[in-house]
């Protein structure tokens, strides 16, 4: 058969991209429930992290998370959890960041007193730079921090804030606009979930 | 020198991609500032050259001309897939932090380079030998500019601090016009060195 006819070149082609494609398939769909897995065990451990549960493996991680109760209200989704301290609720959050969405799980205490953590699953910032909101530094500066007037303020460039009581975070050197867009993903979720904690019981 | 220790000093030395042919740029510059991630980034180009250059030697008869292109292409975009599966499932920490950077390994032109210039027109292994010691020439020059970039924007060297926490990170390291910088300097001193060798020989 002439190798460079148009009958061969067609055949050729489709057979070429027929395999090649199959095997993909094979291999994608063999994979899709561990991929599956994975991304629903990084979802379960953002909210323990948020939570400020401890956990070493990934079976410890389905365990306590079984643990929390999944409430709705409103159409929002709440992770309500019995912590030694307290009730406490934590919630999935979007936002936008500076490249790309920023999601995460902020929690708070059931008073909606103080912020219990926060956990950062997924940004596209500039790493080293913005990206730094992923660091424990940054996230650990809400840890039992007292809300005040219902939301979190970002204020200026540091290593990290101490102060529990003043309602205030201290913003990365250098990522004024992360920064500024963490303030108002914090403001916006902090009055979505003051809503919803304070307007009856869940 | 055999032929395999030629082509290894050739594309690793002498007709480097980077800085000699100056092909996959893009991603020099882009994901160059944490040394795993690069380490992974080239070990995926590294595994896709050396397998689509083999696949292409293998089909070299059966290729029409006039797709030759085409096919290679889907050959190389057929291995990257494959990269991306394997990362998604058994590393997804490292898959997320290389977000879209693997699928466009597919863009990289030193593979497609190695295809066409050596595969197309030699035997399976040595071209499998040729395109993993091209993603080897790669790999050197990408892991050095990480390495000053990680080292000088974050003081860390695989994650672990080396430097001491009064040292202030160069944010400019951190961002890709560093890159820019440390890869002509490379490609400076690259060529220099390699003029002093051709002016001893």
């Amino acid at each position: 058969m002439n190798k460079q006819g148009l009958a061969y070149t067609v055949i050729f082609t489709f057979i070429v991209s027929f395999v090649f494609v199959l095997f993909l398939s094979f291999a994608n769909q063999t994979t899709t429930p561990l991929v599956e897995l994975n991304r629903e065990l990084a979802r379960q451990r953002s909210v323990l992290v948020a939570l400020g549960i401890d956990f070493t493996t990934a079976e410890e991680v389905q365990q306590r998370f079984s643990e929390i109760e999944q409430v709705t209200k409103d159409g929002e989704l709440l992770f309500r959890a019995q912590l030694p301290s307290g009730e406490a609720f934590a919630k999935e959050f979007e936002g936008a960041g500076v490249w790309g969405p920023i999601r995460g799980v902020i929690a708070v205490t059931g008073d909606f007193e103080r912020t219990l953590g926060l956990e950062i699953t997924e940004q596209n910032d500039t790493p080293g730079l913005g990206g730094r909101i992923m660091e424990d530094w940054f996230k650990e500066q809400l840890r039992g921090l007292r809300i005040v007037d219902g939301i979190i303020r970002v204020g200026s460039a540091g290593t990290g804030d101490e102060d529990r009581e003043n309602g205030m975070i201290d913003a990365i050197t250098g990522a004024t606009s992360t920064s500024g867009r963490m303030g108002r993903i914090f403001r916006d979720e902090l009055t979505r979930l003051g809503e919803l904690l304070n307007g009856g019981a869940l | 020198m055999s032929s395999t220790g030629a082509i290894l000093k050739d594309n690793v030395w002498t007709s480097n991609p980077i800085f000699m042919q100056m092909l996959g740029i893009c991603s020099a510059l882009a994901v160059t500032n944490l040394l795993a991630n690069t380490l992974i980034m080239t070990i995926g180009v590294v595994f896709v050259t050396a397998f689509s250059s083999f696949t292409v030697s293998l089909m070299k008869t059966l290729i029409p001309r006039k797709v030759r292109m085409i096919v290679q292409t889907l050959i190389i975009a057929f291995y990257v897939i494959i990269v991306d599966i394997l990362l998604r499932a058994y590393l997804p920490d490292m898959s997320r932090a290389l977000g879209p950077y693997v699928g466009l390994i597919i863009t990289n032109c030193i593979i497609m380079g190695r295809a066409e210039a050596f595969a197309q027109s030699n035997p399976p292994f040595i071209s499998a030998w040729d395109g993993a010691t091209s993603g080897f020439g790669y790999m050197a020059v990408l892991m050095t500019i990480a390495f000053v970039r990680e080292l000088m924007g974050f003081g860390t060297i695989f994650g672990l601090r080396v430097l001491p926490e009064a040292f202030e990170p160069w944010i400019i390291m951190v961002t890709p016009p560093s890159a820019f910088f440390l890869l002509g300097i490379i490609i400076w001193a690259g060529k220099t060195v390699m003029n002093r060798e051709g002016a001893a020989a």
